[in-house]
């Protein structure tokens, strides 16, 4: 089966470039032709992801994987991990700092607003060694409609 | 496939003035662009219409689609639609005057096209705070007055078209009006729209002229076509009566307010809305980062943004004359005079709302299919082959081989649309990085 792997950086609390690995993964999208709202969504999950390793995380790699079957969007860093990830997933809960904040970011949305938009997803982390979050995205429902 | 051609609906290209310099190509927001044999350019796709090539161009190799016909008036009924840009070129008289000026060219009727905005302005701000309670459209909504942000989301942000605000346009609202009440006046007349425009879009979207009517034909002139020859006219006004009341038949054939240009202006148009939460972004790129930000689920406490991609709004129209921040100070140098004011009856606006006059008929999904993305579909296996190209390439973005950058390139060459040879940094650093498949 023909899959395609594309991997981005983002730098730990750099805010000017945090959203560009998504607009790369829209493009990418776009340039196929799929569904509008599953480009929305994958846009929506990918800068979720690389605003949370820029706020929180540290580091943060995405990895953007396709086949004729689904998307998986692969978000790790080497941040401070999450303590109690249920509370996390609570629409609301933030743990963001002043400096956050001020940009505009921090209301807690983050991880509700990926579980919202993708049909799967996974969080591990473990305090002190960074956390991953795995979403995936089926394709074989936009498949039968096109 | 795609198609190339030397022009699109917006722009010509002149090869004989060409030298080569790829400034259109590099320019280009949609990548239309290309460069074949040196010096000779061709489009591809999705011109939007946003005369940045006309703008960038050192040689006047580019040009917009508008002329200055000939015998204006003479043999046929002249129907000018007046973008208010166009009085903001002239700093000592009030745009009924420019309004004069063009009467004298031999237009039988000038439709002030601020009147419309007016009623637009009305309808959208209703829209608005409406959708708070029936919230019938996503936030943020989008105007849909400039018709390059329309085309630009369609074809490069079709998730975003639900966010365009679903009221008929200024322009859409005029050609309305001129359509009921105007053209039946002169049955079995030649009947000639002539629309003066600050922009080389002219009124090729379907969503501005529904109904592509016989009953006459329309013209694209730039307001840099006309301004030559309505400068002298203007001036003789000046320094002679107003117009005679007699000479108009309609009340939007007139303007005696000053503040006509007001939306011309980037954020004129949110300016005299009662909407708190708004924006007002203008330039290419501006418009494009607020775009990508929205389809990224941003800006979501915005109820209206007001996208202009010319910087200062229309006033920058690449078809203008006057610089945009004189002509910004022309506008407010008026409003400083002579205030704000507003000409149309809230009341007849309300009724008109609620009978859905200003409701346009375009759901989304219909919108999408007109637009239809006009770029091949890049399948899976290609899309991984363009990336294995692209590593392989320079990554330079020099432009030598005739495409903006080293991506379209690669698609270009996985769509069979250029060589791989075409690329200089390859030729010169070999191929042994080469890992076409």
């Amino acid at each position: 089966m023909v899959s395609l792997r594309k991997t981005f950086f983002v730098k730990a609390r750099d805010f000017v470039h945090a959203g560009e690995a998504s607009i790369n993964i829209q493009n990418l999208l776009k340039s196929m032709n799929r569904d509008p709202k599953l480009i929305r969504r994958i846009g929506i999950c990918s800068y979720e992801g690389e605003m949370n390793g820029v706020m929180h995380g540290g580091d943060t790699h995405i990895g953007f994987d396709m086949d004729s079957e689904q998307i998986v969007l692969e978000i790790t860093d080497d941040g401070p991990g999450i303590e109690d990830i249920e509370l996390a997933m609570q629409p609301g809960y933030s743990t963001a700092s002043e400096e956050a904040r001020e940009l505009g970011f921090g209301a807690g949305m983050g991880l509700p607003n990926m579980k919202k938009n993708a049909d799967r997803i996974i969080v591990e982390s473990e305090k002190g060694r960074g956390t991953l979050v795995r979403m995936t995205f089926s394709l074989t429902a936009e498949e039968a409609g096109r | 496939m795609t198609s190339e051609s030397s022009s699109t609906n917006f722009v010509r290209f002149h090869e004989d003035r060409c030298t080569g310099c790829a400034a259109c190509m590099r320019v280009c927001p949609t990548k239309t662009i290309r460069i074949r044999q040196q010096k000779s350019i061709r489009f591809v796709d999705q011109c939007i219409g946003c005369g940045a090539c006309v703008r960038v161009c050192p040689a006047g190799a580019v040009s917009a689609a508008t002329r200055l016909p000939e015998g204006i008036g003479s043999d046929h009924i002249a129907i000018a639609l007046v973008s208010p840009v166009l009085y903001a070129q002239f700093p000592h008289i009030m745009p009924g005057g420019v309004l004069m000026g063009l009467r004298q060219l031999g237009f039988h009727h000038t439709i002030d096209m601020s009147f419309f905005f007016e009623m637009f302005q009305y309808a959208a701000e209703e829209f608005i705070r409406r959708n708070r309670t029936a919230r019938v459209a996503p936030w943020p909504l989008i105007s849909p007055v400039c018709p390059v942000v329309v085309r630009l989301i369609a074809f490069q942000f079709p998730s975003l078209l639900p966010h365009i605000l679903p009221v008929l346009r200024p322009v859409a609202l005029m050609a309305r009006e001129i359509e009921e009440r105007v053209i039946p006046e002169y049955e079995n007349r030649d009947i000639v729209l002539y629309y003066i425009n600050p922009c080389p879009t002219k009124s090729q979207s379907p969503i501005t002229l529904d109904s592509r009517s016989a009953k006459y034909r329309e013209v694209a002139i730039g307001i840099n076509d006309i301004y030559p020859v309505l400068k002298p006219q203007v001036e003789r006004i000046l320094t002679s009566d107003k117009m005679p009341f007699s000479w108009t038949h309609f009340e939007f054939e007139t303007c005696s307010t000053a503040d006509a240009a007001f939306g011309a202006m980037s954020g004129g148009e949110i300016a005299r809305m009662d909407i708190e939460n708004s924006l007002a972004v203008h330039g290419l790129k501006e418009t494009y980062d607020y775009l990508n930000r929205i389809e990224m689920g941003l800006l979501k406490d915005m109820e209206y943004i007001e996208f202009r991609t010319c910087r200062e709004g229309c006033l920058g129209g690449v078809l203008t004359v006057v610089d945009k921040y004189i002509a910004k100070r022309h506008v407010q140098k008026m409003v400083n005079v002579f205030g704000m004011g507003r000409r149309l009856p809230q009341d007849t606006l309300l009724r008109q709302f609620e009978k859905g006059r200003f409701k346009i008929d375009k759901s989304p999904e219909v919108l999408r299919k007109i637009f239809r993305p006009r770029k091949p579909t890049i399948s899976l296996a290609e899309a991984k082959r363009i990336e294995r190209i692209v590593a392989s390439l320079g990554g330079r973005n020099c432009g030598a081989c005739g495409a903006p950058d080293c991506q379209t390139f690669a698609e270009d060459v996985v769509l069979g649309q250029a060589e791989l040879a075409d690329c200089i940094w390859l030729a010169v650093h070999g191929l042994k990085r080469r890992s076409e498949d």
